[in-house]
């Protein structure tokens, strides 16, 4: 019985080291450890033996059973180190499943990235309806009637209103601005808030020029509130959008609205200010004209401009958008294209 | 608008090592945006003059000589040519071999090599003025066919071998300005008006203007404002004995070299002065103009012939120089009379200078589309006071150039001047607004040059006089003062300043919110894509879509004649759109977000302005190929948004009328608790699938109403304690009547489980006619203790009897 005892060691031990699967690993199991298992069987005739033989061979025996019962374990590890779920090496080249992909308009995407931009410097989100007077698209706006710079924003009448003046004559709106006055109009100074939308002109169309456009004009109405300060804001609200400090600059420009007023231009992305064919070899690209609101804007919104003061920044979104993609098309952005569209996630 | 920096300096003394690109950078950044600054001696790099030796005739080609030009290389260059002018020692413009032309003054400039022309080895060419974009210089003679450039009598002591830019002087910067940039500066538009500028940008010193005085003694000649509201100065100088010829090549070159084109010496003067003084002035022929000048409004229907042929119906609105006998000679401040004006024959000539108001002037051009050098610079407001500049001008050009002509009578009509603007400016307004440190110097530094007189009262204020030329609209007010002075110390001089400012408020903006998790919704969960399309809308798609257009508003000038109206609701754009794509996609989803128009009366500033009805509507459109599968799709989306996109929740039934578009089996109206209509959903219906091109099996397509959500106040999430005994999931087949819903099913099985879902439905051949069948799941549990097998079958049982005797079911 010693005998067999040890060769069940040996055995046992080489069988379960050397078992391919988990599966042969439970029927060695059984085969030697179960109820009916060889050992099991040795144990149960334990029974007829003296009471030394017993204590010794049953003591030999649990030994024996403990030494199974780790080899089964550690062969388990083994195999479970080894183990895979797939019998052969798949091809995983083969791409994945994919989920649905759908996305926000590359114009939207930008929108949202500037409003997440203010929202931290606790701007408001204003929105204007698309369809505005002539009151606020231009006479509030410090546009003399008739004046040159009327012009410039050939503006979409409305039929039925195209002869009549101010508060009558209706338009898609040409620009953002007027917003700016409703806004103050309602809530007053100090005021901080931004008013995103689209602006539409009656022009002919090309790879550079649209008939609807989205622009994002943002102002900030306060005591005494500087240019210093408000080159600040755009710097940092550039860098927010872009992710790294970029370079801006301030220059003289013109708009009835501003006094004075600015083109803000920054450095270019692609060539780092050393000139590209983006940037026209100058270096620098237009992003946003502005300036303080002229005090009859200021008036016009029920403000003292003894007293207020502000800054204008308005964003041509399209453009820039192109600028960030380099896309050379700006009517795509308004195509419905959807192999267009897809590529922006 | 161009400018020659040659003529610029004529009036300044600038430093002279300026490169383009400074000029360029300094005058965008302190003035006006400047596109381009090019050299004119660029259009003849390579050129040189030549002497033409022998000319003889090509042996293959009548049309064609032979030249041997002397081009100063010690041996003469033999060159075919076919230019119908040329002789033994003509002084001709050669381009070499290497040097870029414009082959018959037309396409993109090629390069030239020693090549054979029929035959014969040419080395180089004999230019034409078109050849080099030089005709606007040389302009080409009626009668001659191929004529080249002939500089013998212009230049005879030009050299054989010197470059064609030196001795036409063509070296310049010719800048080109952002006419936008100059909407508001009507003292840029002349070349002194930029040299003073240049001055105060540069520290140069700006020379008088140079100007000789009117001489005494002429006799007065009849001016009548009539209309004083609409021409504030006349100023009408007659001169005899006009020798009528060209005027020299300095002058004609000038006038070229800025974009306009030498006609005559009296044209060319007017023009000269013009762009030197930013004043139009015009010329009309003393025989056409009896008994002086009137300028008053036009009679309805009053006829002119313009000196471009064009012919204009007038009305009162229109302002006319007329003569003395009330004829029409010239459309005041754009165009003079076709008739009246400077004509070949001229020998005395009636000058005027004048002063017209610019707003009813901007009037008149636009509505007979004139836009002329004068109109344009008329109407950015003059002051009166330029009247002077423009004529000792004149009168010292006339007497240069028209030495035989004389001062035979003027006039003078004026109404009044342009007024000196006197402004109080604060350095502590200079300095809190910019944010920069101002001091009294600085100020003044910055003004002074630009032709601002400045009295400081040694405190706080300066006294600023504004000079006329900078008094018509341009600078009136303090913040103006403010601009000249940051813009002279630079922009790019200024610190970065964080603002003072008072934090307030935190913001809450739920309807904003909720719209941005609505898009977010559609695009990341439901996998569409957002679009954009354009406010007008195509006839066909609105037919399509039902839309009335007795409701819609429309352009007066809409971007084409279809497209008139613009968007009542989404549909037809989105419609449009899925159309588009359906050309490269079989399957797709897309929506657009954005404001629709009808007709109304809201007012949301103030009660004079009524504007028509604005409401945001979302649009969703599914493309597929199984229509009922699309349907539940596009349902399934709609039915998750209120919850992610954090507004009141909202449901589907099918009230009021189908919407036009849609087929009859398959839409419904999405409703609110109270059962107001949100929007509409449904499977675009054959017919309209047909009428619109699509070309995919089917659409279906949804619109809400943005405006009558109902935005959370905070995230509506419920908890539901976990079970504590396990829930028993089950299946079951049911055969029912074809006209029993899932909804009916729902409602007689719901307080009798956990919950229940649909899972398919099934109509074939195991299924009798009439019926359908049906599958679902339900769960069951207990809140006392887990469920034993016996339990289940009873409350299945339970349910199985409730289902047959409420709604007929039958179990498969
Ligand atoms: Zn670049």
């Amino acid at each position: 019985m010693r005998d067999q005892l040890s060769e069940i060691r040996e055995k046992g031990l080489e069988a379960f080291a050397t078992a391919e699967t988990s599966e042969k690993l439970e029927s060695l199991r059984q085969q030697y450890l179960g109820k009916k298992g060889v050992l099991t069987e040795i144990l149960k005739g334990l029974g007829k033996l003296s009471h030394d033989e017993r204590r010794q061979l049953g003591q030999l025996a649990n030994e024996i059973k403990r030494l199974l019962l780790q080899a089964i374990e550690e062969r388990k590890e083994e195999l479970l180190d080894k183990a895979s779920f797939l019998e052969l090496q798949p091809d995983l080249t083969i791409p994945g499943i994919g989920i649905a992909g759908g996305g926000l308009h590359p114009i939207t995407q930008m929108c949202y990235d500037l409003n997440d931009a203010f929202r931290s410097l606790n701007f408001e989100i204003f929105s204007e309806d698309e369809i505005t007077s002539e009151l606020y698209a231009f006479d509030y706006l410090n546009f003399p009637p008739d004046h040159p710079a009327r012009d410039t924003m050939d503006t979409y009448w409305l039929k039925g209103t195209e002869d009549k003046r101010g508060a009558k004559r209706l338009c898609l709106r040409p620009h953002l601005t007027g917003a700016s006055v409703r806004y103050l109009q309602q809530h007053g100074a100090p005021a901080r808030f931004v008013y995103p939308g689209t602006v539409f002109r009656n022009e002919s169309t090309d790879a550079r020029h649209e008939r609807a456009f989205y622009q994002y004009e943002a102002l900030i109405v306060d005591r005494d509130f500087s240019f210093s300060s408000g080159l600040l804001l755009v710097r940092t609200i550039l860098e927010k959008v872009f992710g790294h400090d970029v370079p801006v600059r301030m220059r003289a420009g013109f708009f009835p609205f501003v006094e004075p007023g600015f083109e803000i231009d920054m450095q270019c992305s692609v060539c780092d200010g050393e000139g590209c064919h983006v940037c026209q070899d100058v270096g620098w690209i237009e992003v946003m004209p502005g300036g303080a609101p002229h005090p009859n804007v200021l008036r016009a919104a029920g403000l003292d401009p003894d007293i207020w003061s502000g800054f204008y920044i308005n964003i041509g979104l399209d453009r820039l958008v192109m600028m960030r993609y380099e896309i050379d098309d700006v009517r795509l952005f308004r195509s419905a294209d959807l192999r267009f569209l897809e590529q922006f996630k | 608008m161009k400018a020659s920096l040659n003529w610029i300096r004529t009036y300044a003394d600038l430093p002279q090592d300026i490169t383009a690109e400074q000029l360029a950078h300094d005058l965008t950044m302190q003035t006006v945006e400047v596109e381009e600054i090019t050299n004119p001696a660029d259009l003849v790099e390579g050129v040189v003059i030549g002497r033409v030796v022998t000319v003889r005739q090509h042996p293959q080609a009548d049309r064609l000589v032979v030249c041997d030009v002397d081009i100063g290389q010690g041996t003469t260059s033999q060159i075919v040519c076919g230019g119908s002018n040329l002789y033994e020692n003509e002084i001709v413009v050669v381009a070499p071999p290497g040097v870029k032309v414009r082959w018959h003054g037309e396409g993109e400039r090629v390069e030239l090599s020693a090549a054979k022309v029929r035959g014969v080895v040419s080395y180089g060419m004999i230019c034409a003025a078109g050849e080099l974009d030089l005709e606007g210089l040389f302009p080409p003679s009626e009668d001659e066919e191929a004529e080249i450039v002939d500089l013998t009598e212009l230049f005879p002591d030009a050299i054989p071998g010197q470059p064609v830019a030196d001795v036409l002087g063509l070296d310049d910067l010719i800048i080109d300005i952002n006419n936008k940039s100059l909407t508001n500066r009507p003292d840029l538009w002349g070349h002194y008006g930029l040299a003073r500028e240049l001055c105060a940008i540069y520290g140069g010193t700006l020379h008088p203007f140079p100007s000789i005085e009117i001489p005494e003694g002429t006799s007065d000649y009849s001016v009548e404002i009539v209309d004083e509201d609409r021409c504030f100065r006349y100023d009408a100088v007659v001169f005899e004995g006009i020798e009528l010829r060209d005027a020299p090549f300095s002058m004609r070159k000038l006038i070229w070299s800025v974009g306009m084109r030498p006609i005559n010496v009296i044209v060319d003067i007017t023009n000269y002065v013009m762009l030197a003084t930013g004043q139009p002035t015009h010329a009309f022929d003393e025989s056409h103009v009896s008994n002086g000048i009137r300028v008053r409004t036009a009679h309805e229907g009053e006829q002119l012939e313009l000196l471009d042929g064009r012919h204009l119906t007038l009305s009162p609105t229109d302002l006319l120089i007329c003569d003395g006998a009330d004829k029409a000679i010239g459309l005041a401040g754009i165009m003079g009379g076709a008739h009246d004006s400077i004509l070949p024959e001229t020998k005395d000539i009636v000058l005027e200078v004048a002063n017209f108001e610019a707003i009813s002037l901007r009037r008149t051009a636009s509505r007979h589309h004139l836009r002329t050098e004068a109109s344009i610079r008329f109407e950015k407001a003059i002051n009166t006071q330029r009247c002077d500049l423009a004529l000792g001008l004149t009168y010292q050009l006339m007497a240069e150039l028209q030495p035989t002509a004389r001062i035979v009578a003027a006039g003078t009509h004026r109404v009044r001047e342009t007024e000196a603007i006197e402004i109080p400016v604060s350095l502590h307004f200079l300095n809190v607004r910019s944010g920069h440190t101002i001091t009294a110097d600085d100020a003044i530094n910055a003004l002074e040059p630009l032709g601002f007189d400045v009295t400081y009262d040694g405190d706080d204020t300066l006294n600023v006089s504004v000079p006329s030329w900078r008094a018509t609209g341009d600078v009136d007010i303090k913040d103006d003062i403010l601009e000249e002075v940051c813009r002279m110390i630079g922009y790019e001089n200024f610190e970065y300043k964080p603002p003072v400012i008072t934090l307030d408020k935190p913001i809450r903006q739920l309807a904003k919110e909720s719209e941005r998790a609505i898009r977010e919704f559609l695009a990341f969960r439901a996998g569409l894509q957002e679009i954009y399309t354009y406010p007008w809308v195509s006839d066909a798609f609105i037919n399509i879509a039902g839309d009335h257009t007795d409701t819609l508003i429309k352009l007066a000038s809409p971007p084409s004649p279809d497209r008139s109206y613009l968007r009542g609701s989404l549909i037809a754009n989105v419609l449009e759109a899925s159309v588009l794509n359906s050309r490269y996609y079989e399957t797709f989803g897309l929506f657009e977000l954005t404001q629709v128009f009808s007709q109304g009366a809201v007012s949301p500033s103030i009660e004079e302005e009524k504007l028509p009805r604005q409401e945001r509507h979302l649009a969703i459109a599914l493309a597929g190929v199984l229509p009922f599968l699309l349907f539940r799709r596009l349902k399934g989306i709609l039915a998750q948004l209120p919850r992610f996109g954090r507004f009141e929740g909202w449901e589907f039934k099918q009230s009021g009328d189908k919407m036009p578009w849609a087929d009859r089996n398959a839409w419904l109206k999405i409703v609110n608790d109270e059962g107001d209509e949100l929007g509409s959903l449904g499977l675009l219906s054959p017919k309209a699938t047909e009428e619109s091109g699509l070309r995919i099996p089917c659409l279906a397509l949804a619109e809400i109403n943005i405006e009558k959500l109902v935005p959370l106040q905070s995230r509506d999430n419920l908890y539901r304690r976990l079970p504590q005994f396990p829930l028993v999931e089950q299946d079951l087949s049911i055969v029912i009547d074809e006209d029993v819903s899932w909804a009916q099913i729902y409602e007689a099985v719901a307080n009798l489980v956990h919950d229940a879902k649909f899972v398919e439905e099934y109509r074939g051949e195991q299924v009798p006619k009439g019926k359908k069948s049906l599958m679902f799941s339900f769960r069951l549990g207990s809140d006392t203790g887990t469920l034993t097998a016996e339990e289940i079958e009873k409350l299945r049982n339970r349910l199985i009897k409730k289902l047959r005797y409420t709604l007929g079911a039958e179990m498969r």
